[in-house]
């Protein structure tokens, strides 16, 4: 039964021994809510320029694909170059369910989870036994062997030219409608994503996270169970990993291997992680903008792009706040006040 | 209490720990003491689940922990601080504490607020509240070893393992380090087993001493008795030219 209360700055859900506590004090929320609407509202100026709504649309995929990666490099405390693999796996899993078998895409979404939740199951027991570069270099290779797969049965996953015509998400009838349809629904996976993360950051699952992170031996003198956790931060940002590929397949409807398996899309996610901020998980939100809004501005200068774009992200890099990126310059905090804290109030 | 049992390590060729067998009774202070090398950080690790020992046994409360992990002899009822301390150095001291609230026992129903409430109150207790939102990398020595006492303490032990807990404070800091640990005896009931290098200290504080020398057990009785041995005075400062 689950018990209801209303408190001054929060609401209560209470079951069983558990409780959800959901803050509603409006200074917390009030620059959520008009970055929210800030998001919201934007497209709607892009109504008649389809390809500006595009690269929003690939902003927040890219977003949808740091947040989890952000919560995996954290909880795992290893660094993971490998996030793209989970998004072949899932992506290829819709498509081809969709196309060989007429699944819907609300079928083929259960798939991609089952699917990508088993792989990731099966390989989970790598952070165990695999430490700190032996287990970037890991997460390195898979990606790489199965874009070789893709061109190996390539009767079946078309790695060079890539799957296309899976059936759409939704038809809105007009192609400009169905533009600004995908950008929502991007929008709104990418928040979801965010709260997800947020919730989780926040809770005492954080505190948790954050012991792991700094040091695994001791947060298991500490009484954690260190390899539970790290078994289901690894399965947990893959599934989201994979229900982006799901996304992609059921949206821009063409897949390939060769277009999201390769290391420059991985380095691309790997950035946004950086330059958004490592500290916390927002920083992706505006890591991903700058990154595709870069990509878009400098696609206009051919070659020269392979230069400029390292370059500008490597002075980010140098400019921005130490491991705070582009959230830190909003988010003027010092590191210590992202932990709990004990007012006292002297007289 | 905890009744250890033929432990024996080996590492590749190295015997680190021989036979060596000792038990510690409920509510006692036992000092392991030893020369450098004997062994002694060794036995601790064996005890918290971080090696897994060659032979032998450890039974805590009539439960075998030898083969266990870390976490669950931590639920059982064992804690440790490090020689070298070993705080989350990128966590505030508070948030430090409150990690070991939150998982040193099953507590379902804690949420972060009220965790942090219960480790200000260890805090408090070894006298670093005021530094309660000092990040663990800007504290200095001692502090660091309270801190650690309190994230040992925080996890409701009822076996303390302390690791040459006063190893580089100065006198002032050391005699204010034992009270502490005297009134933490008191105040949570717990048992110690304790590794330290200043005699003085722990002749004074150990009901009984076990001495370990090349990872053997050399001698075991009260610190009055084991100070007169001379197989101890040989381990420590050589025996005569013969």
């Amino acid at each position: 039964m689950v018990k209801f209360e209303l408190k001054r700055d929060r609401i209560l859900l209470r079951w069983g021994l558990e409780k959800l506590e959901w803050c509603i004090e409006p200074r917390y929320w009030r620059n959520p809510i008009i970055g929210v609407a800030l998001l919201l509202i934007l497209p709607l100026f892009f109504y008649s320029f389809p390809h500006l709504l595009t690269m929003l649309t690939t902003a927040n995929l890219l977003a949808c694909l740091a947040i989890p990666l952000s919560l995996q490099i954290l909880g795992t405390a290893r660094v993971n170059f490998g996030p793209q693999l989970y998004l072949g796996i899932g992506g290829y899993t819709a498509a081809l369910l969709n196309l060989h078998f007429g699944w819907s895409p609300f079928f083929t979404l259960i798939a991609t989870v089952i699917v990508c939740g088993s792989v990731a199951l099966l390989l989970s027991p790598t952070t165990w036994i695999a430490k700190g570069l032996y287990f970037s270099l890991l997460t390195l290779i898979l990606p790489l062997t199965f874009l070789d797969l893709t061109y190996q049965f390539g009767d079946l996953f078309r790695g060079e030219v890539g799957l296309f015509g899976m059936s759409p998400l939704l038809d809105l009838g007009r192609v400009r409608w169905n533009y600004m349809a995908y950008y929502y629904l991007s929008l709104f996976m990418m928040l979801l994503f965010i709260l997800i993360a947020d919730k989780i950051g926040r809770s005492r699952f954080g505190v948790t996270l954050a012991a792991i992170n700094e040091n695994e031996d001791v947060a298991r003198m500490m009484g954690i169970d260190v390899s539970k956790y790290k078994v289901f931060y690894y399965v947990f940002p893959s599934i989201l990993t994979g229900i982006v590929g799901w996304f992609i397949v059921h949206t821009f409807r063409s897949f390939a291997g060769i277009t999201y398996l390769p290391l420059d899309y991985m380095l691309k996610v790997l950035i946004i992680v950086i330059i958004g901020g490592r500290a916390f998980v927002y920083g992706a939100v505006p890591g991903a903008y700058f990154v595709a809004i870069i990509e878009e501005v400098l696609r206009g200068f051919g070659h020269i792009n392979q230069w400029v774009f390292p370059l500008v992200l490597i002075a980010m890099i140098l400019i921005l706040p130490r491991g705070e990126g582009l959230w830190g310059l909003y988010h003027k905090r010092h590191p210590r006040d992202y932990f709990p804290k004990l007012h006292v109030r002297r007289e | 209490m905890i009744e250890i049992k033929n432990i024996g390590i080996k590492f590749g060729g190295l015997q680190a720990l021989d036979n060596v067998s000792f038990s510690v009774g409920k509510g006692e202070v036992v000092g392991l003491i030893g020369p450098n090398g004997a062994g002694k950080t060794t036995m601790m690790n064996i005890i918290c689940g971080l090696y897994k020992p060659t032979e032998g046994t450890i039974d805590f409360e009539g439960t075998r922990i030898t083969g266990l992990t870390s976490n669950k002899i931590c639920h059982l009822g064992i804690s440790r601080t490090y020689q070298i301390p070993q705080p989350f150095y990128a966590m505030t001291a508070l948030g430090g504490v409150t990690v070991s609230v939150l998982n040193g026992k099953k507590r379902p129903n804690m949420c972060l607020s009220d965790a942090g409430l219960e480790a200000s109150y260890y805090l408090e207790f070894v006298g670093l509240f005021a530094k309660r939102d000092e990040l663990a990398s800007n504290l200095n020595l001692y502090e660091l070893r309270m801190l650690e006492l309190a994230r040992a303490l925080a996890t409701t032990p009822k076996l303390l393992l302390l690791d040459e807990v006063m190893a580089g404070l100065n006198p002032v800091e050391s005699n204010r380090a034992l009270d502490m640990i005297w009134s933490a005896q008191d105040q949570f009931g717990i048992t110690l087993l304790w590794i330290e290098h200043v005699m003085k200290i722990i002749m004074n504080a150990a009901q009984r001493i076990v001495v370990l020398q090349y990872g053997k057990k050399i001698a075991e009785g009260p610190p009055a008795e084991i100070v007169k041995d001379p197989r101890i005075i040989e381990a420590y400062l050589g025996g005569k030219r013969k």
